[in-house]
């Protein structure tokens, strides 16, 4: 068998299948590249699976870019923070602050919620207003009252709150924000709306809108807002870290949110060095030990043959869903049992093929001379069988790939994919669990599926064409 | 009679792969503590309800104590976990095959039993009914499509189901099942979403299993295009490979009728690598039939495993893994009869 590796690369490069191959691959590989530099190596635990830090982004709202299927302006999500301080002095003594935002938008935002966070405090607990002062001058005072709760009664001065998580409140649901609507839309537009009323019509189009002449807040007030935040406190040296205010978007990102507000286009990103990384830690491992085994069992032939032939007989035909099931409930969820049970369940394909192989090439004239001159069997299978069966090891190896990809998804998709390590397939178990697909979360459902399909794709591609490389006597075979 | 002696052979390591997932099964369950919490559980469950008996009739607490104490000591050496795992392995295996593993958590049969069996012994038949219908539909669909294109190879044809197939590899066969839901059931409104009958079902017989053909549309779709596939494509290489053989130019060359080579010379010859095949890709169809159930809300076995994943329920799932690894020893042996019978000369 001549191999010559220009040849094998011109054949190779010709066909259309390899040089889509090879693209897809390129581009995974700089994106998976890109991840590994630019996120936290503990991305999982501590930002996609804490609830916590998605708590300002809207929930379930789909991508930003699908606003231009349609002729309205949709709200663009503002998380807006600030720790510019202005201390009054005089009479009660204020922290303020100021936020400034624009709103353009032909609709509602889906909800506003305010945050402060790193409190400390040395006598009574502060007060917090906010008061918002819209684009046609009139102002709404006291849209939020909240007072700070006292410290737990053991506690000594000064007291320190909200570090670890922000104080959070969602302006929809606060009786308090009611009420001083109320109080709003009867003093500027002699309105009379009970707080329950508020409450039940929705806050945002009394705190965005102006009403038309029939008394109907349909279109929001656009222009120049500014949130006015004051913190009345009672000791001359309590401050606060910073301030913020979320006026919540109907779209977000490149990819929409999912129901616990997660940014999907980090998550799916995440996903590409994670596949890729099962993928091929998998697809070696079994071809190390598939060939290996397959190359032994030929060459020496005999017992030796007969148990690993046996043994990969029964391996190879047990029902793989059902036992990796078993085995990764049992063993627990963790990216390395998935991967080990992979190995152990699929190396016996491999082990069968080759061995067919090497049991044809052991009968080759060089290698009855390679045994006369004396070389050892080890020589001889690392020297002159392994190198006819490599390039086919290869081939299977790039093809064995995809399938690791699309067993730990489905796995993932169960229930057991290891929750330290988000993937596409988790994200798509979610997506499912929550009934994404019943509510019409199109963005949550596709994109996780279309970038497995596509990974696997590229894999498969890439063995298509080395397939008539590998075996110039048949044209494209499975 | 070699006939006999091949059957014999195969049956022997079917009947190890039994073995061998029991032992499996067993090996891990003692060797990360599995069975002694399980088992732990059982013997707590049931001295719960011996004391609950006692204390009506037993006064003194201490006294109640000391018989309850027996009782569990009893009750410990019965169920072997005085001694240490690998001494109680037959014991293990012998539960999981009569399907001894207590109750199920969280899942009922219709009549409301909550025993692993009866639910086992429930859903089966509901599982085998999408199983083989759709392994069905798609082994005569690549039989057909894959002898129809390897006539004509490099065609337009050709290679939109070698695409196809590259497709239905790389597609999860859940994901597939998720989009035709969001498809069909979603936005087009034509067929339901999942289950196997409306609520309330049909009561007379011809509307019942129309209404069971209605739902089935879509997961027997999902499971077709998972499995087709690539058995279209098996086909139509294993027809072409043999359609380049010497024998059938000399057949051609003679004359012959292209159908009547078809027929005698490829088929015959193409046929058995073919079943092979297919019987092969029976472990591939139990997967993809457990995943689509759970995504159609199918009531087979399939659901019944996702629900004890997410009730992390053991016993149903030890119960679960054997069953389907029954299964598929048993519908591989019927396969491998019927192969035998087909082509006696079949030699392993």
């Amino acid at each position: 068998m001549g191999f010559n590796a220009k040849d094998a690369l011109n054949e190779f490069w010709s066909s259309r299948v390899s040089k889509l191959g090879v693209f897809f691959m390129v581009t995974l590989f700089a994106i998976s590249f890109y991840v590994l530099v630019s996120y936290p190596s503990n991305f999982g635990t501590s930002y996609w699976n804490r609830p916590q830090h998605w708590a300002d982004y809207p929930k379930a709202v789909p991508p930003t870019w699908t606003q231009m299927l349609t002729s309205d302006k949709k709200a663009q999500h503002q998380i807006l923070v600030t720790d510019e301080v202005y201390v009054r002095d005089k009479g009660i003594r204020a922290l303020e602050y100021s936020i400034r935002f624009n709103y353009k938008a032909d609709e509602y935002p889906k909800f506003t919620s305010f945050s402060l966070s790193e409190l400390t405090f040395y006598d009574d607990p502060p007060f917090v207003y906010l008061t918002l002062e819209r684009p046609d001058g009139t102002v709404i005072e006291d849209l939020l009252f909240h007072s700070i709760p006292y410290p737990s009664p053991g506690d000594e001065p000064p007291f320190v709150k909200y570090v670890e998580s922000p104080l959070r409140i969602y302006l929809p649901g606060s009786s308090e924000v009611n009420s001083a609507l109320s109080r709003f839309v009867r003093s500027e537009y002699e309105l009379g709306l009970t707080p329950l009323d508020i409450g039940n019509s929705g806050q945002e189009q009394y705190i965005f809108g102006t009403p038309d002449s029939e008394g109907n807040f349909d279109q929001p007030l656009t222009g120049s807002y500014t949130m006015k935040i004051r913190v009345e406190t009672f000791h001359e040296d309590d401050t606060v870290g910073s301030v913020k205010f979320v006026v919540g978007g109907t779209v977000f990102g490149y990819m929409g949110t999912d129901t616990l507000g997660r940014d999907l286009a980090v998550g799916l990103l995440f996903g590409f060095p994670v596949a890729l990384f099962i993928g091929f830690i998998t697809s070696t491992l079994t071809t190390i030990v598939g060939s290996v085994l397959g190359i032994w069992g030929g060459y020496v032939g005999g017992r030796t043959d007969d148990v690993i032939q046996r043994v990969s007989d029964i391996l190879n035909n047990l029902p793989q869903l059902p036992i990796l099931i078993f085995l990764v409930f049992i063993l627990g969820q963790n990216i390395w049992n998935i991967i080990l049970v992979l190995v152990f369940f699929g190396w016996p394909g491999l082990t069968i093929l080759v061995r067919s192989m090497v049991l044809q090439a052991k009968e080759e004239q060089f290698i009855e001379a390679s045994v006369a001159i004396g070389a050892s069997r080890s020589w001889i299978m690392a020297r002159h069988i392994f190198p006819q069966v490599a390039p086919f090891i290869f081939t299977q190896m790039i093809f064995y790939t995809p399938s690791a990809i699309l067993a730990e998804a489905a796995l993932s998709f169960l229930g057991l994919g290891d929750p330290s390590l988000p993937t596409w397939g988790q994200i798509l178990e979610r997506g499912f669990q929550t009934g994404a697909i019943y509510l019409g979360y199109w963005w949550w459902i596709i994109p996780p599926g279309l970038l497995i399909v596509i990974t696997a794709l590229c894999f498969v591609f890439i063995a298509q064409g080395l397939e008539p490389v590998v075996n110039p006597r048949l044209r494209r075979r499975r | 009679m070699r006939l006999g002696r091949n059957l014999l052979v195969r049956g022997f390591t079917l009947l190890m792969v039994v073995v061998v997932t029991l032992l499996l099964m067993n090996v891990v369950l003692g060797a990360t503590g599995f069975s002694d919490r399980m088992l732990n559980a059982l013997i707590n469950d049931q001295v719960r309800i011996y004391r609950q008996g006692l204390v009506q009739t037993i006064q003194d607490p201490t006294e109640l104590q000391r018989i309850v104490n027996n009782y569990k000591d009893v009750l410990i050496e019965a169920y072997g976990l005085d001694k240490p795992w690998p001494m109680r392995l037959p014991q293990m295996i012998w539960r999981v095959m009569t399907f001894d593993l207590g109750k199920a958590k969280n899942a009922q049969t219709f009549k409301g039993s909550t025993e692993i069996y009866d639910l086992i012994a429930e859903r089966l038949p509901k599982s085998i009914l999408l199983i083989t219908t759709s392994v069905g539909i798609s082994a005569l669909l690549g039989l057909t499509i894959g002898t129809k294109i390897a006539t004509m190879p490099g065609s337009k044809i050709d290679r939109f189901f070698s695409n196809y197939s590259a497709f239905s590899y790389a597609l999860p066969t859940w994901w597939t099942g998720i989009l035709f839901i969001l498809i069909f059931a979603q936005y087009l409104r034509i067929l339901p979403p999942g289950g196997m009958y409306s609520a309330p079902p049909p009561t007379e017989a011809i509307p019942r299993f129309l209404d069971l053909l209605f739902h089935a549309i879509l997961p027997i779709s999902t499971l077709v295009l998972a499995l087709s596939g690539s058995w279209i494509y098996l086909t139509r290489t294993m027809v072409l490979n043999t359609a380049q053989q010497d024998f059938v130019n000399v057949a051609r060359a003679k004359g012959l009728p292209e159908n009547l080579v078809m027929r005698r010379y490829i088929i015959r010859v193409a046929a058995p690598p073919i079943i092979t095949n297919i019987i092969l890709g029976l472990a591939g169809s139990l997967s993809g039939a457990i995943l689509t159930e759970t995504v159609f809300g199918w009531p087979g076995m399939g659901l019944l495993y996702w629900n004890a994943i997410v009730t992390v329920d053991e016993g149903l799932i030890i119960a679960l893994t054997f069953v389907y690894t029954l299964i598929y020893v048993i519908a591989r042996m019927i396969l491998e009869v019927l192969y035998v019978f087909l082509d006696p000369r079949v030699e392993y």
